[in-house]
């Protein structure tokens, strides 16, 4: 359904125009993926398209604010769900305890897995470099990544005292970057 | 405190975008991404990173009516209007298109005795959701028209528990999964229109299941099945 090729910088600068084809084409390609996020961060379809929604509301109003020399459409368009997503757990609390099997699966070791992360991107993937980290900084990040978790749900999720889990995930993303940035 | 060097800026900023700073530093943050161009570089190249996760996800349909209200939401009409800047060409493309159809009424008047009518009606289907095993329960009546529009009629008035809702799906290729149509209310007929539905061939699985509120957190039904059945073709016009 999405096509690889989509072009966010120049659709989000028409919708800046108001080109509504444009926003269109732009919700046909990325809706389900970002519906996919928050309902992975809220465990529930029904808030998850309200973020969807008030996402969507926001690209329209501010697209004129996207600036391609600072970065990637589609990042651009993903932090504003994300933001969504995030305000909607921290005013409403968690709605719903969702198994995190997914989350153990997600950096899977296999050497398919390996194959298909270097044929998806020439560049350097997060998921390597997540894949280099240790468990212990690795679980929170993706614990606060796929489920909107806080410091303290964390640590609760994972029986680590508080100020462990916030050196673990501060250390981890500083070997993140270092990583990204090789 | 925002700190001065830029790696652990960068690493402030990351854990910002996790959601992971406490109200006054998140504030701090964000007024520094909207002030500083190289952090606000910084956090779309987090994010651009952060989509190779959100890629592991498989994508999921939103409802049929979301789109509709975001459209509303926004006081968008329902033709795409066209920019100002566009007027003039928009009003040259439309006096081609208003000549090529001239062209074409006289041509097809012309013609018109030779053809006979197409078949340009699509066909329509019917689908009867019944209980799982049970031949004789109906619960629920599916009716596509020509033109590709979804009804669905409740039969009987289901009893929903609290904190329940039901969910309607329809499988067209098993390799791609369920697709969720949205929520429904137990009684209430419900509407969808061609585009969100896709062409409907003959077999073509529907079902009804009961989900938590708010519907199935997963990609998949996650509650048990209510209602199912298959789409039969009603008439090839």
């Amino acid at each position: 359904m999405a096509d690889r090729n989509f072009d966010y910088e120049s659709t989000l600068e028409a919708c800046a125009r108001g080109d509504e084809r444009a926003f269109q084409a732009l919700y046909r390609q990325e809706a389900g993926q970002l519906l996919g996020l928050a309902i992975s961060m809220l465990g529930r379809r029904d808030i998850a398209e309200d973020c969807l929604h008030d996402a969507f509301v926001r690209i329209w109003q501010h697209a004129a604010r996207f600036r391609r020399e600072l970065g990637s459409g589609r990042a651009w368009v993903h932090s504003i769900l994300r933001y969504r997503v995030l305000n909607a757990l921290r005013s409403g609390g968690r709605y719903a305890e969702v198994d995190d099997e997914f989350i153990e699966r997600v950096l899977d070791d296999s050497p398919q897995a390996e194959a298909q992360a270097l044929e998806q991107s020439e560049q350097r993937l997060l998921r390597r470099c997540l894949q280099r980290l240790e468990k212990p900084r690795r679980h929170p990040i993706l614990l606060a990544f796929y489920r909107g978790l806080t410091h303290e749900q964390i640590a609760s999720r994972l029986s680590t005292p508080l100020g462990t889990i916030k050196g673990r995930i501060r250390a981890g993303l500083r070997a993140l970057q270092e990583c990204l940035q090789a | 405190m925002i700190p001065q060097d830029p790696e652990e800026r960068r690493a402030l900023i990351g854990e910002y975008l996790l959601g992971l700073l406490d109200e006054q530093d998140a504030a701090e943050v964000q007024q520094l991404l909207e002030s500083d161009e190289s952090a606000a570089r910084m956090a779309l190249e987090w994010e651009r990173h952060f989509l190779d996760l959100s890629d592991q996800l498989p994508a999921q349909a939103p409802s049929p009516a979301l789109w509709a209200r975001i459209r509303q939401s926004l006081g968008l009409h329902d033709a795409p209007r066209a920019s100002p800047l566009s007027n003039w060409w928009n009003s040259l493309l439309t006096w081609r298109l208003t000549a090529a159809a001239l062209a074409m009424a006289l041509l097809v008047a012309v013609l018109m005795p030779l053809l006979r009518t197409p078949d340009i009606a699509g066909e329509r289907y019917t689908v009867v959701l019944q209980e799982p095993g049970e031949a004789a329960k109906p619960g629920w009546v599916i009716q596509v028209s020509s033109d590709g529009t979804l009804s669905l009629d409740p039969l009987v008035a289901d009893q929903v528990p609290d904190g329940r809702a039901l969910q309607f799906w329809t499988l067209i290729d098993p390799a791609d999964g369920p697709r969720s149509l949205g929520l429904v209310e137990a009684g209430q007929p419900l509407r969808l229109p061609a585009e969100q539905i896709g062409a409907v061939q003959a077999g073509q699985l529907f079902e009804l299941t009961l989900e938590p509120a708010g519907g199935s957190p997963y990609n998949r039904p996650s509650g048990p099945v209510l209602y199912i059945g298959r789409a039969v073709l009603a008439s090839a016009n």
